[in-house]
């Protein structure tokens, strides 16, 4: 039906404005295995000089081991915040809980680049600036809000009855939790684990506010690679992250659907 | 357990309450009620040179705002700049917006993912794409150098910005615009149609109107996203385009003006607030 | 367990709601309600969506709390126990089967949660299995399983428990019909089968009269009447009771001993009244005659036939009275088409199936 309705100058203009939605990304591909030393494109020699290159980059080496262990951290603190957090809100079903449920993914609506000054200016005085703790704490005020709305979109899809119905065949509140809760809303607890993971693993304007000499993160690294110089060593490292994070995409896809993750209600 | 319709129950459970809640209450209040709440009080605290904070209660620096030309210009500049790109993504989101909403089945959740994608790429990366597009030896200049054109400075000004921040914005805007066509039922357009209608006509007196709430939310997210994005603009501007989100991030890492900066960052959520305004307006004059 | 049972036998009532009530934030669900269960039988919630018996149900339950009043099991005190020490089957009306469990684990669950030895557990749940005839059933997934099938497993795992009192929470409304009266068998055949005490709440009138042995009528939080299928229909205690059990013609009239003044016709009481009455009639005890036939020893008015339903087994009849609707039901025949509009005739009923009502305010 939709063949007689969408016509052909359509589907071309369609197809060409995919095409510049998704060309600046899949153009950093071919860019990796360019051969020369400055960006050209496209390239005139072929190598892969490129992905050798990152591996003897200190600082992008040390970006990267800081960003997975920092990704890794606040994901696991972003679900043991959100998901008590979340069967609160969820399971007291009150006027209070939506009110807390708004504070609680408040963050998002605001730029990062003002939390990000906001948080710089409360975290000096108290010596969290170019700390790893003091990048952690700031990125879970992006985590924390996903966090919950996942966790809150899994838990709320789980019947009330389901859980009514162990607690009069005998199982105690922790054992409905651990037996039927938990399991039933892991898939969830994995898109969010995932989310929270990328969130915190590709951030940068906050972390801009935070680190420091000492520990900066990878896409710091690569923001301050590209002020200085825009050579082909970004698209190696761009590769890899693109791989990470379609990797995190087919997790959350396969679980809980992007759509609800994205335009999950306020 | 905790029933919904068991107030005793809730109650009596105060303290598990309190105790489920204590994390999300603490990391909320330090990373986000305070630095928000202080960083209004500090809009009205004096700046000193190298990075102090002057005693409060003086409106120094929202004098200043008003009387520099400089920051009036690049409020201008942002303000206009994300309208601009407001419109352009508007208008290359719409016929794909139009095209996934028509799609059935795999197709669309295909076409859905491709949509999404991006969004879950580093603006990092987003932004060195568009490095490659735009540069000297870039893909578009190489191209047009084939056709022998001569080449075009799209980089380090304001014209590569506000390419790349259209393309980096269009997934927010699709999304939003997916949401509100969810109203538009294939039946009324097939209603037009048999009525009389031209397809034009189909478009702009069914569609569209149909659409507008998906258009005016998609508008305002974008808006919102471009007047506060920081990554793009720096790095395809070369910090050679003055913009309030860049200005934000100099004073408070460069020249330490740490009240400066907040006033600025106050004064992007009144821009925030009044683009709301504005929309909120527009929604109920559709309804 | 046991103990409490035998303290129940001298008492003729197993399960006790003594002045049961349940306040919300904004409204009263469950009004002082009283109710005596005996043991082994079956009894119906019976009432409208929002009368409280849903409520009721879950304070039996455990699942909501009283505001005020006692739950009685077996002459145990239990309104303050929570649900998983209550002892009670529930069957919920969307099933609540876990997903995530094959049918045996779901059925083996409540047996775990009671530390039942493991050959027990598998003997037992075999058991429950073939009650309800789900042989070959055991690992599959709820989701794997009809509307029926699934309402099998929610009985059987309800069952295995052996609870004291078995809860129904309308769990037949997601059945299709033919299917609804399957259940309905057989549900009764096992509770009758293992002598189980059991409550059933639903909004089915004709499910509560089939299924159970007595009826508990509630509306808008509070008991209407309590009594057994016949008593409800043949003796209703109320308007209400009248007309939510079955169908019936409300019409007022002005009663002076056992004759009423229905518009312009005298219609006989079983039993005198005075004043203003609502008198009913049930549709399909009305005969319909020629005009001028007549019934010795029965009501009769006149009218005109001005609606003719043709639904198969029955025709109904909107029949003109006096500038009044009356309804009447007749079984169909082949040997005799319907009625058609225009036609006069008469009605007639005998004394006993009129019922009369002081009328409300």
């Amino acid at each position: 039906m939709e063949e007689a309705r969408t016509s052909w100058p359509l589907k071309i203009l369609v197809l060409l404005l995919f095409a510049f939605l998704l060309v600046p990304v899949l153009v950093v591909i071919p860019l990796s295995f360019s051969g020369e030393n400055t960006l050209r494109f496209p390239p005139t020699s072929w190598s892969l000089r490129w992905y050798g290159a990152i591996f003897q980059n200190q600082r992008i080496m040390s970006g990267f081991r800081i960003s997975a262990t920092l990704a890794t951290l606040v994901t696991i603190l972003t679900l043991a915040i959100t998901l008590p957090a979340a069967y609160v809100i969820v399971r007291l079903r009150t006027r209070g809980s939506e009110f807390l449920y708004n504070v609680f993914t408040a963050p998002l609506l605001l730029p990062t680049i003002v939390l990000g000054l906001a948080i710089l200016i409360i975290f000096a005085p108290l010596g969290l600036l170019g700390t790893f703790t003091g990048i952690a704490l700031g990125h879970l005020v992006l985590t924390v809000p996903y966090g919950i709305r996942v966790t809150a979109t899994a838990l709320a899809g789980l019947a009330v009855p389901v859980e009514e119905a162990a607690a009069t065949l005998g199982a105690r509140p922790l054992v409905v939790f651990t037996r039927i809760t938990l399991p039933l809303i892991a898939p969830g607890l994995l898109s969010a684990a995932a989310l929270s993971f990328l969130v915190s693993f590709d951030e940068l304007v906050i972390t801009l506010f935070l680190a420091g000499p000492r520990v900066s993160t990878l896409p710091f690294e690569m923001f301050r690679h590209l002020e200085t110089r825009s050579d082909p060593l970004i698209a190696a490292i761009a590769v890899l992250m693109i791989a990470l994070t379609l990797g995190a995409v087919m997790i959350v896809h396969r679980t809980v659907g992007l759509s609800k993750s994205f335009a999950g209600g306020r | 357990m905790a029933q919904a319709d068991d107030m005793h129950t809730a109650s009596g459970r105060f303290g598990l309450v309190a105790m489920l809640l204590a994390p999300i209450i603490l990391v909320n209040s330090f990373v986000f009620l305070l630095p928000i709440l202080n960083l209004f009080r500090i809009s009205f605290n004096e700046a000193l040179p190298g990075g102090g904070i002057g005693p409060g209660g003086t409106l120094e620096n929202w004098y200043k705002l008003a009387e520099d030309s400089y920051y009036l210009e690049i409020m201008l500049r942002s303000v206009g700049m994300s309208l601009l790109v407001t419109l352009l993504a508007l208008l290359c989101s719409y016929p794909i917006a139009l095209y996934v909403h028509r799609a059935k089945g795999a197709w669309r959740t295909f076409l859905f993912v491709l949509v999404v994608s991006p969004l879950l790429t580093s603006a990092v990366v987003r932004t060195y794409g568009w490095i490659a597009m735009l540069a000297d030896q870039g893909l578009i200049n190489n191209a047009l150098g084939l056709l022998g054109f001569s080449p075009l400075r799209l980089l380090y000004n304001q014209t590569g910005i506000v390419i790349g921040l259209t393309e980096i914005l269009m997934p927010y805007m699709i999304l939003a615009l997916l949401a509100g066509f969810g109203r538009l039922d294939p039946r009324c357009e097939e209603a037009a149609l048999t009525l009389g209608a031209t397809p034009v006509q189909t478009f702009w007196r069914i569609i569209v109107p149909l659409t507008a709430p998906g258009i005016a939310l998609g508008c305002l997210l974008c808006f919102v996203l471009c007047v506060s994005s920081f990554i793009t603009p720096r790095i395809l501007g070369g910090g050679r385009v003055f913009l309030l989100a860049t200005e934000i991030y100099d004073q408070a890492i460069v020249t330490l003006n740490w009240p400066g900066a907040a006033t600025l960052s106050i004064l992007v959520l009144v821009i925030f607030g009044a683009a709301l305004v504005v929309y909120t307006r527009a929604v109920n004059r559709l309804n | 367990m046991a103990t409490a049972q035998s303290a129940a036998a001298g008492d003729g009532a197993f399960l006790s709601l003594r002045g049961l009530r349940k306040v919300y934030t904004d409204f009263v669900a469950v009004e002082n309600l009283h109710l005596d269960v005996p043991k082994g039988e079956l009894i119906a919630l019976l009432g409208p969506s929002g009368c409280g018996k849903t409520t009721t149900l879950r304070m039996i339950a455990g699942l909501a709390s009283a505001t005020a009043g006692h739950v009685m099991v077996g002459g145990r005190d239990i309104t303050s126990a929570p649900p998983y020490d209550r002892d009670m089957g529930v069957v919920f009306q969307s099933y609540a089967l876990f997903p995530h469990m094959t049918v045996a684990k779901n059925i083996a669950f409540g047996l775990q949660m009671r530390k039942v030895p493991r050959a027990e557990i598998d003997r037992r749940v075999a058991e429950a299995i073939s009650l309800v005839r789900l042989n070959g059933m055991e690992e599959r997934r709820p989701r794997e399983l009809s509307g029926g099938q699934q309402q099998r497993v929610a009985l059987a795992r309800a069952l295995v428990i052996r609870p004291s009192i078995l809860l129904f929470d309308e769990p037949l409304s997601n059945l299709d019909a033919k299917l609804r009266d399957e259940m309905r068998t057989e549900i009764r055949d096992i509770q009758q089968r293992l002598g189980i005490t059991a409550v059933f709440v639903t909004h089915d009138q004709s499910e509560a009269l089939a299924m159970c042995d007595k009826v508990a009528v509630l509306n808008a939080g509070r008991l209407e009447q309590f009594g057994s299928p016949i008593e409800l229909y043949e003796h209703p205690a109320n308007p209400f009771v009248a007309s939510f059990v079955g169908r019936v013609n409300r019409l007022p009239g002005t009663a002076a001993g056992t004759t009423v003044k229905v518009g312009a016709h005298d219609v006989i009481l079983p039993k005198p009244m005075t004043g203003a009455v609502e008198v009913m009639v049930r549709p399909h005890r009305i005969a319909l005659g020629g005009p001028s036939d007549t019934a010795p020893g029965a009501n009769r008015v006149t009218g005109t036939i001005s609606q003719v339903a043709y639904a198969g087994d029955l025709v109904q009849y909107g029949i003109d009275v006096g500038g009044t609707r009356w309804f009447v039901e007749q079984q169909t025949t082949a040997a005799r088409p319907p009625e058609v509009p225009g036609t006069p005739v008469s009605l007639s009923w005998r004394v006993e199936d009129t019922l009369a009502f002081p009328a409300q305010g």
